[in-house]
Formats: structure tokens, C-alpha cells, sequence
């Protein structure tokens, strides 16, 4: 396997990330085409030679079939491994808007039909839909194909019921949507078929089209070169081709487009020579993979798989006959037919494949007349293809490669099932590129760049990954791979590390938000300012935190020690250094996005890390699963102490700086924190709801300033992203040790319901305020009443 | 999204003759030092009959989604027959609907004791019982498999103290609540 590839990178002209090998048949010769260009000038020596002695003949051809067999096992694809998302389970009462389960049904392939009677269709909108799920073999065993009918009220599914009989059904799940297609170990770009996995009227409509004599020839077929003579004769034109599929195959992989006598006389030779060594089966299934069907930009598309997502933006499976007929004409001239360039020309050649199809019986006259009264049913913009989940892809190959043996993943044709949520990508992408292009028209630089992570939080299943504000672009993927100073985002450790001393802080006590000057490690000055560089004297530990004060969340940290806040980041995850200075209270630290991810699942989560995951399980094709990564907790000392801070982040949203979120979202109850670092370079938002954890990072890739605040930039581009998801309010599981007490904010001390200027928070044992104020008897200093008086009015 | 059953008076007095049982077994548990396998006991045994009789007075039954409890019946059966690594896979897709129901964390608590994954078992029962009813048989199944992990995992000083703990499910207060 391994000499395969390297044969086969040697072969390919393109760069490194070229999708596919760009190739058009009799266009560019390339290198490694030198060698039967040789042989070609060699081989007109040889035929005046012929005349001396039909002898030579045995030599030329010896070395012909070197050629051919070296290179067709240099090409010869193993199967790639397939990567499915995550399967939707669908149950009444699940929250999902129809709309997203029409683009999750889009993702996974499916058709949308009146009727929908085989699987793979589906009907409906709206409210009700009808949708006929396809069999499939999950990790944990397989799934019969069903029909069903999926009603929906008020952004919920309200009813599954099975029509046939009327029952209903408590739980659906359907097939995943197939992702990516990809060589575990390589950086491979292709889009890749087995022929078992091929639409029967693919390869029996090609050989109709094409080759009938395909199974019965050695490689050539005089009588089909003889009927293409005739036809053409007949008609005055060139309507048919002679060449059997082998010969198409060859002239495909070894020579030019040029049609000279040799040429075709060494064509010819080397489809008997092809025939001689492999079956049909591999000829069939690597003319498939190789057919010429269009170029996009400097790429060429080759295969039936790539010109499947590049036409109709869905997997090759998922055809229906009209759109088979398109693709299968499109081998006479895939730029002559180009359906997006020239649709009546190409609707013509469908229509006329979808007569053949009728004449050699592939179909009846009547239904070759029902497809042939559709439309072409392209895409308008070319589809994705590989490149359409390329940043997810590249979290599940890092994954892959960290925790898998190098010779399980050489296996060929494994199953990946992983964790995406096609519809929440999608969400993602919209929200990154649509927010970017936003923060633009308000006058922001119009080169930002964009990151976003999201994850459940209980499980730590990573549900959507963007990595650049162009999704379909490949290359830096900012949320894996760019370290970037967090800012704020890192103050609510501080935070929490304090309150895990309950005899010493709660959310209420006080502590001095004035100018503070340290000496660093290196001997120079420190001297931390505010945002609005203004100090603000003696606050509580919740407005230091919901206001982002520096000062007082820098001071708060000096008591607390930074060797404290530098060790829980290594225990939350964080794996290379962090450095042990002041400044790093405030963030001057660098994390990826995906790194920020794991540090807030675990508060999210009530104290419970898992690692975030991409993958769930890796099956060989027959079925055997080679590794699970199970759901597996771990659980923090202080979780009474996280689900006090919990209260104190969705305060951040209610009275803090991410007080625009609500309004931005359209829902409450969300928790998170903004992060800005100097002079604007970097801006961050982190939030949360009950089920959801996101990060959002926007900023330049050279780390100029970019005038973005955490509120003005990232968090606006996550609020577009959570405004098209379910969102569930945070909920507080106080565990054992934590309670909530009504307190007198202002007084710092405990109250009763119904008091005025009573609030309800979360106290770890042992932190609540000693002394109590009766009803009515209450302490108000004039600096900090507007800030409580703000929550009292809420309240 | 609770409600709270109280079961007739012969319930309860068979109950008492059970915790007294319970007890007395519980205390021999507890002067073990080194951890019997297993498999010689098994979660039936050691966590949820005991914790059904100590909570005959109170249940406490969170509502299901159907969806929910087709999964864990699957995951039941599985564990019935023995599959336990198939228990723990139907459980997970059961928490990805519902993470935060206590009965399910608890019931796949058990599960890896079953699979003989004790930090697992510890890690989930302590979550069931973080955000449970933490009084009555839930409350009973979480100590007591937080017990068993503990006794398993070399603690045996915590899995005393979880011993405690089961039993007070059923005449402490609740925190919280």
C-alpha cells in the first residue's frame, strides 16, 4: 500500500492540495506522460521497421504491458474510509424547527418527492413530514429501512407515527448523512466510489451508452468499432464512439487525446493487455473513479462520486435516473455537455441517454418519458463536495491519528462515525461568514477572520466546527490550530478559584476594583487598567466579574496566588505551558478556540470534563469496531463551587457586558463571557445554554489591531449562531454543598423573601453573609446602588 | 416533574424487616478489607434491592420521555443478557436525549459496575445523585454503587462513609429541595 502511494503522488501535477488530479483528457501532457510520448515516436520507428519484421512487435508489446501494469496498481484506489455524522434522533418533544430537518434530510442525501415510496425520499414541509428512512448499520448494530410521518407544533416535533398502521413510534433515528470520504492517514482529496456502492443504472447504463459488449470483449470490440462506423456514416457526423470502456479507460490514464493510427493501434494494445491482467470488476470501478467530468478552476473532476456532489451537491447513491442519464452523457464531452454552461445542449444528450435507456430496456418508455419531462436538477453553485465539511474533517483526522493505531487506520474502507450535526454546520457557517460580512458594513476591518466552535455540553460532542470565514476554503483552520490571547475570557477561573474558598469569598464580597502596579518576572512595571480606564472603588466579586474590571479581578487573583489559576488550566486540559505571570489573570495567555471549548464544557457542565470529541467509533467495513470513545466524566473537586460561578456568568448576560446577547438571540437564560485583548486585536465570546457550548473568536491573522471588543464582534457572531439553534436556559443543579439564600446585595448580608431589595443567589456552604437585615432595614451606598438597583428592578 | 408515592403500612413494615436485613449487610461490607469479585455479587444484590427495600416509604419517579424508555428497556435487556458493553451504548444515546435525568446516569452507573469500570461508576452515580432527588431509592442505588466503586477502587474508608450516606437517603431532608 505504501509503495502505492507514493506512486501515485509521484503521478499527480497538481499542488499538494489540489482536490483532484488535474487532468483533461488530450489537454496538458504531463511529466510522467513523457515516457509514452517516447514510446510513440519509438513506435513509428517501429512500424517502418515492420516491414523487416513483424518480430519486433513481441518486445514493444513486453514493454506495453509494463506500462500498463505499473501504472493501473499505481492507481488502483483502495477503498477510502467512509465518515458519517451524527444520526438525528427524532422523539416527540425534541425541539427542531422543520426547516432544519429538511437541511438535515438534504445533508444525508435524501430526495424530495410527492410520494415518497422508496427509501431515500422524503415529503412534506412544514408541519408534517413523510419521510421513508433508509436501512443502514450503525456501531451498535442495524436498522431496518421505515417509513414514517414526523408532525411538528410550536418548533417541536409533536408526533412520530408509523402511516401503514397508524402506532406510534417513541423513537426514530435516521441514517447519518456521509461527510467525507478520506485516507485517515494522507491528505488525500477525492471523492471515491466502489463499484458495489455505484446506482445499478450507472453501470449498466454506462455500458449501454458507451461499451455493450463491455462484458464480453478482451479490450476491444471491432464489431462496436464496426456498428460506429456505420452510425456515423449514416448520420454524417461523429455520433458514436468505438471505443469499448477499457480503451477509454487507457487512453484516460496513459495517453493523449490526439487520434493518429499509432495512437490508436497502442490503445488498442494496451486495453487487451489491461483486459489480460484484471478483471472487469477493477476495470469498471477504476474507469468510474477516473472518467473526466468537467473542470472547476484549475481542478479537474474526475469520477462519478465528485461529479455527483459537483453537479447535484448529493452522494452518487442518492441519484435518480434522470440525473444518472446526465452524468452518463456527459462522458461523450463533460465540457461540450457542461450543464451549467450550456443546460439545453446537455438537456438534449440527457434526454437522448434516457431513450437508450428505454431501447435496451433499462427502463420502460414510460418512465424514460416521466424523467425525461424534469428538469436537469443541478445545483447552482457547484457543490462541496470533499471540501464541505473540510474543517470538521480535519478536527476527526487529528483525532484519528492521536488515538489510533497507524495499522488500524490502514485499513481500507473504515467507518468513521463521528459528531457533526449537519444543520448546526451549517448554522455555524452562515453565522461566521454572514457575521463577519455584518461586522464589515459597521465599519470593521473588511479582512477579519472568524472562528467557531460548537459542542454539547454533557458530552462533550464537538457538533459543528468553522475555521475561516470561507467554509469551503481550505487551509488555516483557525479553530483548531490558532493560538490567540484570550483575554477576558480566562477571568472567570479567577473567579472560581476564589470561590472554592468559601470562608473567604462569596459572590458578595467586597474587593478594591483601584490602580494596582506589579513588578514582573522580568523586572518591568505592570500596570493594569480598565476598559473604560476608569477605577471604580470597592465592589463585589459578582460586579467585578460581570463588568470585567481588571483592576479588581487582578487584585482578587493576588490573593489567590498564579501558580493556582496556571495548574487548573493544565488539569482542565490545557496542555502546553501557560506562563506564571500577573497579566495572565487577565488573559495574556494563548488558547485555540477549540482549547477555550474544553476549558468551558466542564464549567458548563456542573464540574463534569469530558474531552471534547469528534469521534464516536471506528468500524472495519465488516462491521467490527475497532475503538469507541464512550462517554466517560471526570469529575472537579469543587462542583458546588462551579455551579455558584454558573449563576454568576448568566448574570454576565443579564447585567454584565454580554447584556445585548437576549436581544441579539431572542432568547434568555444563556450564560458566557466576553474576552478583549490590547488594543483590540482579539475578540472573544463564550457561551452556554443547558445543552450547548460555543466559542466565537474574530480577529486579524497578522494580529494588527482590529478594533473589535468581545461584545461588538465575536459575540454577535455567536448570537447569529444561537439564534438558529434550540436554545434551553441554563439550569442550576446545585449539587451538595451549594444553596440558595435570599441576601441583601448591598447590605452583603442574608435576607428574606419578599423583602425589598431581597435577591435569591447561590451561596457555597459556609460562604454565605453572617449578619441578616430585617425587612425595610437596609444599608444603600450611593456608588453601587445603580448597579443593584438594576437587578432589584429586574427582580 | 416529580412525584412522590407513599405505599401502604405492610409495604413499609416489609420494608423495615428489609433495611434491617440491609443493614446488617451492609455492616459486614463495610468491615471487609480486601473487595470480593464482583461477580460473586453483582449489582442486583449490592445496589438495587437493597435500595428498593430502604425506600419502600418514599419513590421518587421522574417522568420519561417515551423516547428515553424505549432505550433504557433495551439497555435493561442488554444488561439481562449480560451485554454490557451494548447497555452502556444504548444508555449513552439515551443521555444524549436527556443528560441530565439522575435515574439514567444512575442506571448506567451500574452498568459499569458491570463492566468493572469503577472510576466510570463512581464518576456517574456521583452525578445522579449531584442533581437528583438525593432522597429515596435513587438516592439508596447512588451511595451504595458509590460505595461498592469506592470499596473497589482501594477506598475504604470513603465507602464506609457512602454505606452512611445510602441510608440516610431515606431520614434526611433533602438539600435543596
Amino acid at each position: 500500500m505504501a509503495k502505492k502511494k507514493t506512486t501515485r503522488s509521484k503521478k499527480t501535477t497538481g499542488t499538494k492540495r489540489t482536490p483532484t488530479r488535474k487532468r483533461s483528457p488530450g489537454k496538458k501532457r504531463s511529466a510522467k506522460k513523457s515516457s509514452p510520448g517516447k514510446l510513440a515516436r519509438l513506435f513509428r520507428w517501429l512500424l517502418l521497421a515492420a516491414g523487416l519484421g513483424l518480430g519486433l512487435l513481441i518486445p514493444w508489446t513486453l514493454w506495453l504491458n509494463h506500462v500498463v501494469v505499473a501504472e493501473f496498481e499505481g492507481r488502483k484506489w483502495d477503498l477510502p474510509s467512509r465518515v458519517y455524522a451524527r444520526p438525528l434522533s427524532l422523539y416527540s418533544g425534541l425541539r427542531l424547527s422543520p426547516g432544519a430537518l429538511q437541511r438535515e434530510l438534504e445533508s444525508a442525501g435524501y430526495r424530495r418527492v410527492d410520494n415518497p415510496d422508496a427509501p431515500g425520499e422524503y415529503s412534506g414541509s412544514g408541519g408534517q413530514f413523510d419521510i421513508f428512512r433508509r436501512a443502514f448499520r450503525f456501531d451498535d448494530g442495524p436498522q431496518e429501512a421505515l417509513r414514517f410521518r414526523v408532525s411538528f407544533s410550536a418548533g417541536a416535533v409533536s408526533a412520530l407515527a408509523s402511516p401503514a398502521g397508524g402506532g406510534e413510534l417513541g423513537l426514530i433515528r435516521l441514517d447519518p448523512a456521509e461527510i467525507a470520504s478520506i485516507y485517515p492517514l494522507h491528505d488525500e482529496d477525492r471523492s471515491l466510489v466502489a463499484l458495489g456502492d455505484v446506482p445499478e443504472l450507472l453501470v449498466t447504463g454506462l455500458q449501454a451508452v458507451e461499451d455493450r459488449q463491455f462484458k464480453h470483449h478482451h479490450g476491444v470490440d471491432p464489431r462496436g468499432i464496426a456498428r460506429a462506423m456505420w452510425a456515423n456514416l449514416r448520420a454524417g457526423e461523429a455520433v458514436q464512439g468505438g471505443s469499448t470502456l477499457t480503451q477509454q479507460l487507457v487512453k484516460n490514464f496513459y495517453l493523449s487525446n490526439e487520434r493518429t493510427l499509432p495512437r490508436k493501434i497502442n490503445e488498442a494494445l494496451m486495453a487487451l493487455l489491461l483486459e489480460l491482467h484484471y478483471d472487469k470488476a477493477d476495470i469498471l470501478e477504476a474507469y468510474l473513479n477516473e472518467v473526466f467530468l468537467g473542470q472547476q478552476g484549475n481542478h479537474a473532476i474526475h469520477g462519478f462520486a465528485r461529479g455527483s456532489e459537483y453537479y447535484f451537491g448529493q452522494p452518487l447513491e442518492t441519484l435518480a435516473p434522470h440525473q444518472v442519464a446526465l452524468l452518463v452523457g456527459m462522458v461523450r464531452g463533460a465540457s461540450y455537455y457542461n450543464p451549467r454552461r450550456n443546460p439545453e445542449r446537455a438537456k438534449a444528450r440527457r434526454d437522448r441517454v434516457l431513450d437508450t435507456f428505454a431501447e435496451t430496456g433499462l427502463l420502460t418508455a414510460d418512465q424514460a418519458a416521466q424523467w425525461q419531462a424534469k428538469p436537469l436538477d443541478i445545483t447552482d453553485t457547484p457543490g462541496f463536495g470533499r471540501n464541505r465539511y473540510a474543517a470538521f474533517v480535519d478536527l476527526v483526522r487529528d483525532q484519528l491519528q492521536r488515538d489510533y493505531r497507524e495499522e488500524d487506520l490502514r485499513s481500507e474502507g473504515l467507518r468513521i462515525f463521528t459528531t457533526l450535526a449537519p444543520a448546526a454546520q451549517a448554522a455555524a457557517e452562515d453565522a461566521v461568514s454572514r457575521g463577519l460580512d455584518d461586522l464589515a458594513d459597521r465599519g470593521l476591518p473588511e479582512d477579519l477572520q472568524g472562528a467557531l466552535v460548537l459542542a454539547d455540553v454533557d458530552s462533550g460532542e464537538v457538533r459543528a466546527v468553522v475555521g475561516d470565514r470561507h467554509p469551503g476554503r481550505r487551509g488555516f483552520n483557525r479553530a483548531l490550530n490558532a493560538r490567540r490571547q484570550v483575554g477576558s475570557v480566562i477571568k472567570p477561573l479567577v473567579y472560581l478559584l476564589a470561590l472554592e474558598h468559601p470562608e473567604a469569598y462569596s459572590w458578595l464580597t467586597r474587593i478594591e476594583d483601584e490602580p494596582i502596579s506589579l513588578v514582573q518576572p522580568d523586572g518591568s512595571r505592570w500596570t493594569p487598567s480598565n476598559y473604560d480606564n476608569r477605577s471604580h472603588g470597592e465592589v463585589s466579586l459578582l460586579e467585578a466579574l460581570t463588568r470585567s474590571y481588571n483592576q479588581a479581578t487582578v487584585r482578587l487573583g493576588m490573593q489567590i496566588g498564579v501558580n493556582h489559576l496556571v495548574t487548573r488550566l493544565q488539569r482542565l486540559g490545557i496542555e502546553h505551558d501557560v506562563p506564571a505571570v500577573p497579566s495572565t489573570f487577565l488573559g495574556a495567555v494563548e488558547l485555540t478556540p477549540m482549547e477555550v471549548t474544553q476549558l468551558y464544557q466542564s464549567i458548563a457542565a456542573g464540574g463534569y470534563s469530558v474531552p471534547l470529541r469528534a469521534v464516536t467509533a471506528v468500524q472495519t467495513p465488516a462491521g467490527e469496531t475497532l475503538n469507541r470513545y464512550p462517554l466517560r466524566l471526570t469529575p472537579q473537586a469543587r462542583r458546588d463551587a462551579i455551579a455558584v460561578l454558573n449563576y454568576g456568568l448568566t448574570r454576565v448576560v443579564t447585567d454584565g457586558t454580554a447584556s445585548a446577547l437576549p436581544g441579539l438571540v431572542g432568547s434568555e437564560g444563556m450564560a458566557g463571557k466576553t474576552g478583549t485583548t490590547n488594543e483590540r486585536r482579539d475578540s472573544w465570546f463564550v457561551g452556554y445554554t443547558r445543552d450547548l457550548v460555543g466559542v466565537a473568536w474574530v480577529g486579524l491573522d497578522d494580529n494588527r489591531p482590529a478594533g473589535v471588543t468581545g461584545a461588538n464582534a465575536a459575540m454577535r457572531v455567536w448570537a447569529g449562531l444561537f439564534r438558529q439553534l434550540p436554545v434551553e436556559p441554563v439550569s442550576f443543579d446545585l449539587p451538595e454543598g451549594a444553596s440558595w439564600r435570599w441576601v441583601d446585595p448591598v447590605a452583603n448580608a442574608l435576607s428574606e423573601e419578599g423583602c425589598s431589595g431581597a435577591v435569591q443567589m447561590p451561596f457555597v456552604a459556609g460562604s454565605e453573609p453572617e449578619t441578616a437585615v430585617s425587612c425595610g432595614n437596609r444599608r444603600e451606598p450611593e456608588e453601587e446602588k445603580s448597579f443593584w438597583r438594576k437587578w432589584f428592578d429586574k427582580d | 416533574m416529580t412525584r412522590i408515592e407513599t405505599q401502604d403500612v405492610t409495604g413499609a413494615l416489609k420494608g423495615l424487616a428489609c433495611v434491617a436485613m440491609a443493614l446488617l449487610l451492609a455492616a459486614c461490607a463495610g468491615g471487609r478489607t480486601e473487595p470480593a469479585p464482583i461477580d460473586h455479587r453483582g449489582v442486583d444484590a449490592e445496589v438495587r434491592t437493597p435500595a428498593k427495600a430502604e425506600s419502600a416509604g418514599v419513590q421518587v419517579y421522574p417522568l420519561k420521555n417515551p423516547a428515553v424508555a424505549e432505550l433504557t428497556s433495551q439497555a435493561s435487556q442488554a444488561e439481562q443478557g449480560g451485554n454490557y458493553d451494548q447497555a452502556a451504548i444504548l444508555l449513552e444515546r439515551a443521555l444524549r436525549i436527556q443528560p441530565r435525568d439522575p435515574e439514567l446516569l444512575q442506571q448506567m452507573a451500574e452498568v459499569q459496575v458491570q463492566k468493572q469500570d469503577y472510576a466510570q461508576a463512581l464518576s456517574f452515580a456521583t452525578r445522579s445523585f449531584d442533581i437528583g432527588p438525593r432522597v429515596g431509592e435513587i438516592c439508596a442505588r447512588n451511595w451504595r454503587t458509590i460505595g461498592l466503586a469506592r470499596e473497589q477502587l482501594g477506598d475504604n474508608s470513603g465507602a464506609r462513609e457512602a454505606t452512611g450516606r445510602a441510608d440516610q437517603c431515606m431520614v434526611t431532608k433533602p438539600q435543596g429541595l
